[in-house]
């Protein structure tokens, strides 16, 4: 593996305002191999996610991706904004079903700032939408960030 | 109809070790190609002591680190062919890295059957499983609603 992909910058407490929008994630399309690598990855082998004959027999109309796949779409649009370690909380809510070709962008909004368990936090809502604006998953997440100067 | 006195009841626990390899194939996958995921030098580089588990990692702790998932969920009376994921949550308590040794226990919180206007029912689980590490700190609890038609 190469190394070249730039490290995100960092985030201080300072930087981020109630109402701020997080740089929104563009993905490529979700492919058949890809789903084969999650499900590799995961653990998560339900053939409902790489067989397309289990699919059409469940008239579901072929495969469909992994929620949790989604979900990590998700989590790196939160990793890049605030660093791997920093957050404290993520939930998404499962919409509706991902398919083949699908372009999924992830996008959030900055909600809450405030201070807790003496950390700097901030709170915000995140989607993950399709190329028909049709939501996939949404969700919340909390997250810690440094104060400048305080470290 | 879901039995509500399975409720509060916990699965066997689990042991499973967080791979660097896992973590980097996880992302791979994802597409996040963020190098402190892929490399141990990189993440060291920028100051953690190892690859950090990325925010969706925990999902190879369950599959990979509990192969009884579907056993015991088949226990307690569900049917697996008809789960829907419906929601996925996690708290973050403490940093995950490559190496930690992490012990689950997974618990059935709550569980219900509800009618759908069509007459047919689904029934909601909602589990938890609570992750310690190698020495003994709470670092993980993951929610996780699974719907079965």
């Amino acid at each position: 593996m190469t190394t070249e992909a730039k490290l995100p910058t960092k985030r201080y407490f300072e930087d981020v305002q109630v109402g701020d929008e997080i740089p929104r994630l563009v993905k490529a399309p979700v492919t058949h191999l890809q789903l084969v690598r999650y499900a590799g990855a995961s653990g998560d082998f339900n053939p409902l996610h790489t067989d397309p004959k289990i699919g059409e027999m469940l008239g579901i109309g072929g495969i469909i991706a992994h929620g949790m796949l989604i979900m990590g779409f998700l989590g790196q649009l939160l990793s890049d904004y605030v660093g791997p370690t920093a957050l404290r909380k993520f939930g998404v809510r499962f919409k509706s079903m991902t398919r083949l070709d699908d372009v999924i962008t992830c996008s959030g909004t900055i909600t809450e700032k405030y201070e807790a368990d003496g950390e700097a936090r901030i709170a915000g809502k995140i989607q993950a939408v399709d190329q028909n604006g049709d939501v996939k998953a949404s969700g919340t997440f909390v997250a810690a960030l440094p104060k400048r100067g305080g470290e | 109809m879901f039995d509500q006195s399975k409720i509060g009841q916990s699965f066997p626990s689990f042991t499973y070790q967080v791979e660097r390899c896992k973590i980097h194939e996880l992302n791979l996958a994802i597409g996040d190609e963020n190098p402190i995921y892929h490399s141990k030098e990189a993440a060291q580089a920028a100051g953690y002591p190892d690859v950090p588990a990325s925010p969706t990692t925990p999902t190879t702790f369950q599959f990979w680190g509990n192969p009884d998932f579907v056993k015991h969920l088949v226990a307690i009376g569900v049917n697996v062919m008809r789960i829907i994921h419906g929601e996925e949550e996690y708290e973050y308590l403490a940093p995950i890295y490559a190496g930690d040794v992490l012990t689950g226990v997974t618990t059935l919180v709550d569980g219900k059957s509800r009618q759908s206007k069509d007459g047919s029912s689904m029934d909601i689980l909602t589990l938890e499983t609570r992750y310690t590490n190698q020495n003994g700190q709470e670092v993980l609890k993951a929610r996780q609603v699974l719907i079965v038609r």
